[in-house]
């Protein structure tokens, strides 16, 4: 009786084990998924909107270009308001970051802790901005599956501002619906909002909406005039072309 | 039946010959937009008060500043930058003065940069950049002791490390995306214009004359060198990379220190009780500077550090001529080589952090400020502590400033503090405006020290467009 009640055992806890493996394998392949729908063009060129509403509903509201090739060099150029326009910040990989002030005339390496602070005054961190896939940052786990999206919980692989990331996969097409941050204490911080448009043959994020749970402020990132894959070159993600208004 | 289908046919191409012309007419347009002169610029408003007795005015600056972009074709663009000013408090001293409206209402003009740059020229990987410009040197912040090309300007001795636009031609050979050679040629020398107002005497050291001696005038001759290829231009290079995570650069000036230094000093007696006039020569010394500078990141933390070894040309020996005061001075000539007779170093380290709550802390210690020379380079170390509030809009940076050793054996008889708290605050995403107090006190001879009765209150509002 002892050893049948063992097998027994032993046959549940495999099974519970291979479940827990192919649910594991599945959120991985999903997340994955949402990696090809968001980071599958070669390169990307755009503008860009940011508009940042207070509490009291006041817009401000910040304009720029952005170009980005593969997952880690990007350069994002202020066109306005005038305060702001010119200033570019060029990313490379191995998180090295210059900054290029044109009342200078110089460009200056900025220290990667910068990736600390909100992304120009806006509620999205450097982190939000990176273009790094998601299957490299966060270890996931499918925690739901609703009528129309999988629900994925994302846990960092290293040190992060965040506990945990809630992400709504669409079912069909793979790509975030939103998405929920927790900060270290568990608490939920900050939900984005994704609207996907179909531009070429990619799924572009043409409308993110920031909400900042702590300060009830809001920013909704909005791209426009995006081309996909028009042959950017490590050349045009250089300091020389930084300072090349 | 085949009229039909060239019928059709002629819609078809014509539909499609809308097409392209749209298409064109897009490319057109965009590229027209792309050409037009761009005119942005800044208006600032710069007002100081003492904050002693009567809070005499110490600063009046109203500047418009004018910035002008062209794009001329794909590979070349006009840049220039201008600065409209009214500077300074009136000073009429006499009826006639009323006449001249440049005392009445104190302006100037300044072209602070305008030239043509021209990217891939000859071959892809030239840049050239001709005509009046700003060569940015360094990677420290404000303060570039290898930043020696441009004159410098130190008008408001506040504004650390400010430089005037020089005429010049600059080339930029890119070897690689990782490494660039570039060479500067400067025709004319220009020098450093001195600082205005209440800082006029912040630069200037003691003067200490021989006991029994009392200065009752002072006049100087300034020597400019000769406006030819030979003696007036400048010329450098820069090696400049990034590998193993480190920007570096390496660079050669073959110029002038912008301050004249002193060659001969004649005094002449005034009196019969020790009084002397002094008449000064001044000339400007050429040097060799080879600088040295690099950045990095380490664990979050930038930092940064830069050097410089100036090697003046000749030795400078400066001559005092007693021979009016023989036999009562105990030799009629003496001279005195301890201004800049040995290279020297200038140098400067330090790092900066943003902590995840939206501050910032940056820290510099700086070996001789830019009008410091030979033996007599003093320590400052620099900070600033800043923290954003409501999306950008508020900037508070309660610890700014700067602390001088010139001495430390001494220290408490030599050094100084300057303490530069401000707090600025965006009223819509284009204007700004900062309030800001500079407090200043020490002991011995130095720059801070100069200013101990300018504690001043500052104003300034900034409007870009």
């Amino acid at each position: 009786m002892k050893v049948m009640i063992q097998k027994a055992v032993n046959t549940a806890l495999v099974i519970a084990v291979s479940m827990l493996s192919v649910f594991s394998q599945d959120a991985g392949a999903l997340l994955k998924k949402m990696d090809d729908v968001m980071f599958s063009p070669k390169d990307m060129t755009g503008k860009m909107r940011v508009v940042m509403i207070g509490k009291n509903g006041k817009q401000d509201i910040r304009e720029a270009l952005i170009q980005q090739k593969g997952t880690d060099k990007r350069m994002f150029r202020f066109t306005s308001p005038a305060s702001q326009a010119g200033i570019a910040i060029l990313s490379l990989p191995n998180d090295i970051m210059y900054l290029y002030l044109p009342a200078y005339g110089r460009e200056r390496r900025i220290a990667s802790s910068a990736k600390n602070q909100n992304f120009a005054g806006t509620d999205f961190s450097y982190d939000d901005m990176e273009s790094k896939s998601y299957s490299e940052k966060y270890t996931p786990k499918l925690v739901n599956t609703e009528v129309k999206a999988y629900v994925l919980e994302l846990t960092p692989k290293a040190a992060s501002d965040y506990s945990k990331i809630v992400v709504r996969v669409n079912k069909t097409e793979y790509y975030p619906e939103s998405m929920d941050f927790y900060d270290r204490g568990n608490n939920k911080i900050k939900t984005a909002a994704y609207t996907f448009k179909k531009a070429d043959k990619y799924w572009n994020a043409s409308e993110i909406e920031m909400t900042n749970l702590k300060t009830n402020r809001k920013t909704r990132m909005q791209t426009s005039d995006v081309k996909y894959d028009t042959g950017l070159t490590d050349d045009d993600f250089t300091v020389r072309k930084l300072k090349q208004l | 039946m085949f009229m039909k289908k060239i019928t059709v046919f002629l819609i078809m191409l014509q539909a499609i010959s809308f097409t392209v012309k749209g298409q064109d007419e897009n490319i057109s347009n965009q590229l027209q937009d792309e050409n037009k002169l761009k005119i942005s610029g800044e208006l600032l408003t710069d007002e100081r008060f003492l904050l002693k007795e009567n809070n005499e005015w110490a600063w009046n600056e109203n500047r418009l500043t004018m910035k002008l972009e062209k794009r001329i074709t794909e590979h070349s663009k006009f840049h220039g930058e201008i600065w409209m000013r009214n500077i300074g408090l009136p000073g009429p001293v006499a009826s006639s003065d009323l006449y001249n409206k440049g005392i009445v209402d104190p302006y100037n003009l300044e072209i602070r940069e305008a030239n043509i740059q021209l990217y891939g020229f000859l071959t892809k990987n030239l840049d050239l950049k001709i005509g009046r410009q700003l060569i940015a040197w360094g990677t420290a912040d404000k303060i570039n002791p290898t930043s020696n090309l441009n004159p410098f300007d130190m008008e408001d001795v506040l504004d650390f490390g400010r430089q005037r636009g020089s005429d010049a031609i600059v080339a930029n050979y890119y070897i690689s995306g990782d490494f660039f050679l570039q060479g500067v040629y400067i025709p004319f020398f220009q020098p450093a214009n001195l600082p205005l107002g209440i800082f006029a005497n912040a630069l200037n050291p003691e003067m200490t004359l021989s006991e029994g001696m009392t200065l009752k005038g002072f006049s100087d001759t300034l020597q400019m060198p000769a406006f030819n290829i030979g003696e007036s231009s400048t010329a450098g290079f820069r090696f400049k990379g990034y590998t193993k995570g480190i920007d570096f650069s390496w660079s050669y000036v073959w110029g002038y220190d912008g301050l004249p230094v002193t060659k001969k000093n004649t005094f002449v007696p005034a009196d019969l009780y020790g009084g002397v006039n002094i008449n000064s020569r001044l000339s400007f010394m050429r040097a060799h500077i080879i600088g040295t500078d690099f950045a990095t990141g380490i664990a979050g933390i930038g930092f940064w550090g830069e050097a410089a070894v100036f090697i003046p040309d000749k030795n400078l020996i400066m001559t005092n001529d007693l021979s009016a005061l023989y036999p009562l001075s105990p030799e009629p000539v003496t001279r005195d080589t301890t201004l800049a007779d040995k290279p020297y170093i200038r140098f400067i380290i330090g790092a900066d952090y943003n902590f995840s709550d939206g501050s910032y802390l940056n820290v510099q210690y700086l070996n001789g400020f830019m009008h410091e020379r030979g033996k007599n380079l003093d320590d400052y170390f620099f900070m600033r502590y800043e923290k954003r509030f409501f999306n950008d809009r508020l900037k508070i940076a309660p610890v700014g400033g700067a602390f001088i050793i010139t001495d430390w054996s001494r220290i408490n008889d030599n050094h100084a503090i300057a303490y530069i708290p401000q707090v600025s605050y965006n009223a819509t995403p284009d204007i700004e405006i900062t309030m800001s107090a500079a407090i200043f006190d020490g002991k011995g001879d130095n720059l801070f020290t100069n200013l101990k009765d300018y504690d001043m209150f500052m104003f300034r509002m900034k409007y870009n467009f």
